[in-house]
């Protein structure tokens, strides 16, 4: 008997998966390599973030939230390193606080590095506060007082000895709060930061969504949506980092994803189309 | 030959950087397909991750606010704080698990007070907001456009029909049904949104894995970088 032969619309539906993962490897390779460099447009949320840290004056205190870890390194990374850039630029001071264990050594080894480049001092002008594990107590606890609740910072200094928060009793002290976060714990700020302070949000791509209604609603006063964000806003910074190096890869697979779905798609139609007709 | 002698793991940070390489290699050789390679790093990284914490909890946590207070400050109230804590273990025993309440009331207490702080700073000016949008350009809103007044218009009819279809305490019939239809649809456009973002962070991870063995382990400068 003879087998009966497959259409060109079974065939696009049989190709095993592997094949498109080899595809969507080499484009991605090709594109991360390619000397070209593709324009943003900033987007609102991206601006009306630079727009906040524009408005600090030299001096000001802002207070970074980092809770990611080596998982999202891609996505957090370039944005805490753009968003360190900026304060550097307007001379703020500011400090580091993780609430995720593996955070605290990634944020202060990245931190450490980003400053040095630039010649900021440790202790005069950034710290780095360690890890605390639940992140509503350790807020409450910063409102009523800061140096009691942190205790010491990274290296071991107490707190009320550091130069950089000098004076500071509470939260209240801050101009700011940047949460650079792969969770949800930027509801956990607005809810009981104190209401003086200004909070800015960077996270993941899969967060974005969720955080429109606090920017509709003034909560936050700006985002940085992944490293899409974080391109945009190394363009607004004239800088390349990693935002700007990734985004050609992550366009052109996201092209490379809607053509598969596409072709998925039709394929599918044409062949239940071509079932129909033979009956 | 310069090339090959920085690629080498001839020190430290080469080796880490290999070792970096071959984790990665290994967790992404389940694409091929399932295999032993892959269960080994994969457990390997769940206990990496597990122990790895305990360091920055000891230290950092029990440490500084535990230890500390007792041995040198003498806060000697302290001590009983942590077994109070681990009262909760004892959730496992049949005889003593009504014990586990005493701890599982004083969480419950507290989070239902924090509550009360979370709604009304977190969903009040959200309501706040709602209310306050202007529908229509009118001296009153001399800053308003009109792309603001159909974003408003929309936010305002997405929002009530969204509404609707969680209301489940009567049956939706007739008008209010078809309002219904209408807020599963933009629902399902949210989530089409969120699925989206969901794809372009993915991608932005796998990208981070293959600028890391491009960058780091081949040495090629990526993006002209």
């Amino acid at each position: 008997m003879q087998a009966r032969t497959q259409t060109l619309w079974q065939r696009i539906l049989g190709i095993d998966r592997r094949w498109l993962y080899l595809i969507l490897f080499v484009n991605i390779v090709t594109f991360l390599v390619a000397p070209i460099r593709m324009p943003a447009s900033v987007s609102p949320p991206v601006q009306k973030f630079h727009d906040e840290i524009e408005k600090l004056q030299p001096g000001d205190l802002v207070m970074i939230s980092s809770n990611w870890s080596a998982s999202t390194l891609a996505e957090n990374q370039p944005q805490l390193e753009a968003v360190i850039t900026h304060l550097m630029r307007k001379q703020a001071r500011f400090t580091i606080i993780s609430i995720e264990a593996q955070s605290r050594d990634i944020s202060y080894r990245l931190a450490e590095r980003v400053t040095k480049e630039k010649g900021y001092q440790y202790g005069e002008q950034w710290a780095h506060f360690g890890f605390v594990p639940n992140l509503i107590v350790a807020i409450k606890g910063m409102v009523t007082d800061l140096p009691g609740t942190i205790k010491q910072d990274v290296r071991g200094t107490e707190v009320s000895k550091l130069p950089v928060v000098q004076g500071v009793k509470s939260l209240s002290d801050y101009k700011m709060v940047i949460d650079v976060t792969p969770s949800g714990t930027v509801p956990i700020w607005i809810s009981y930061s104190p209401k003086n302070v200004s909070i800015l949000y960077c996270p993941t791509s899969v967060m974005a969504a969720e955080a429109y209604t606090y920017l509709d609603s003034g909560q936050i006063k700006g985002m940085i949506t992944g490293a899409k964000g974080a391109q945009e806003y190394e363009q607004l910074l004239t800088v390349v980092g990693l935002g700007t190096r990734f985004m050609n890869a992550i366009s052109f697979s996201h092209v490379l994803i809607i053509v598969f779905i596409l072709l998925g798609n039709f394929a599918m139609f044409m062949n239940r189309l071509q079932q129909r007709r033979e009956g | 030959m310069d090339w090959l002698l920085e690629f080498l793991p001839r020190n430290l940070d080469r080796l880490s950087v290999w070792i970096g390489v071959l984790c990665t290699l290994a967790i992404y050789s389940l694409l091929y397909r399932e295999n032993p390679v892959y269960r080994f790093f994969e457990h390997m990284y769940i206990g990496l991750a597990a122990g790895y914490s305990l360091g920055p909890l000891g230290v950092d946590i029990l440490y500084r606010y535990w230890i500390e207070p007792i041995w040198i400050q003498g806060y000697w109230a302290w001590a009983f704080v942590v077994p109070y804590g681990m009262y909760l273990y004892f959730i496992f025993s049949e005889r003593y698990g009504w014990i586990s309440r005493i701890v599982i009331g004083t969480l419950i207490g507290a989070s239902a007070g924090l509550f009360f702080q979370e709604f009304s700073s977190r969903y009040l000016p959200q309501l706040n907001s709602t209310l306050q949008k202007p529908l229509w350009v009118s001296d009153a809103n001399p800053d308003m456009t009109y792309g603001m007044m159909i974003n408003n218009i929309l936010f305002v009819v997405i929002l009530l029909s969204v509404l609707t279809y969680f209301t489940f305490s009567y049956e939706q019939r007739g008008p209010v049904k078809r309002v219904a239809i209408w807020g599963r649809w933009f629902l399902m456009i949210g989530l089409g949104a969120i699925f989206g973002n969901t794809v372009m962070a993915r991608m932005a991870l796998l990208i981070g894995r293959i600028y890391y063995l491009l960058n780091d382990w081949l040495m090629i400068r990526v993006g002209g970088g």
